[in-house]
């Protein structure tokens, strides 16, 4: 693995990050600011389980059920926030 | 492991067992979560006003500490691939640290909420806080002890570019407290 590779990433985590407590810390609410931070989640997700957990070696299967799981997990979330 | 061992379990880092063990706290952690969301639905503005006393300045340092950390414990993992030990135990030891240090800020959080007299019982909003980040909380330290086996028997040498299936599982654990905790800070510091 070249070690700028993950690095990179890593820089991208951290700016999402920001970007998700930015949100936060501004008056930022409603759907928007909800689907833009579950969006980051996901995004962070991804980036955590292919790029250093690996799974991008690893039969597509464990990939989709990591993604399934944002995808489910954060869909489920974003529904409920709907319902207030 | 064998690269035999390898296919069977379709490539998968480390120790099958651990992807089991993985896949069951996923989905345990995702009940929860998506739980807090429903209670909430059903009583936003006590869920507001009570997220409004987290300090989330704290929750971001330690979003920021667990994501550090698991690049740390990548770069471990890729280290001993190159039979680099004392690298591995370098990069895992300072995963190690940064475990530390997400364990000494949520305490400092834990001890300014149960100072302030808020408890499980209080609502359900710190039900959930509590309950969730508590039990985050207890995955991080057990990554740690994990994470220190691993480190011991990498400084002697113990694993190397064909054996460190051992440094592959705790990696994918100390990941999955990563995974989750990258839920759990935007879901009940952020949303509202």
């Amino acid at each position: 693995m070249n070690a700028n590779f993950p690095t990179l990433i890593w820089l991208a985590l951290v700016a999402l990050t920001l970007t998700t407590y930015a949100i936060g810390a501004s008056d930022m609410t409603g759907s928007g600011a909800m689907l833009t931070v579950l969006f980051i989640a996901l995004v962070k997700g991804q980036m955590v389980a292919n790029y250093f957990m690996g799974l991008r070696h690893v039969a597509p299967g464990w990939r989709l059920l990591i993604l399934g799981w944002f995808l489910i997990v954060g869909g489920l979330i974003a529904l409920a926030y709907k319902l207030t | 492991m064998t690269a035999e061992a390898k296919n069977q379990h379709e490539g998968l880092p480390g120790d099958f067992a651990i992807w089991i063990f993985i896949l069951a706290e996923m989905l345990a952690f995702g009940v929860l979560f998506v739980a807090y969301a429903f209670a909430r639905a059903h009583d936003v503005a006590l869920f507001n006003a009570s997220q409004e006393t987290l300090n989330r300045t704290s929750g971001a340092i330690n979003t920021l500490v667990l994501i550090t950390s698991s690049y740390f414990v990548a770069r471990g993992v890729d280290a001993i691939k190159r039979d680099l030990s004392r690298d591995c135990a370098w990069w895992l030891g300072a995963t190690w640290l940064l475990g530390a240090v997400f364990i000494a800020i949520k305490s400092a959080e834990f001890h300014e909420k149960f100072s302030a007299g808020i408890t499980l019982s209080t609502n359900s909003f710190y039900m959930f806080y509590l309950a969730l980040t508590f039990f985050h909380f207890m995955h991080v330290l057990m990554g740690m002890i994990i994470l220190a086996v691993v480190i011991v028997k990498a400084r002697r040498g113990g694993y190397g570019s064909r054996d460190h299936a051992g440094v592959e599982t705790a990696a994918s654990f100390w990941h999955m407290v990563d995974l989750l905790w990258i839920i759990l800070f935007p879901l009940i510091y952020v949303i509202r």
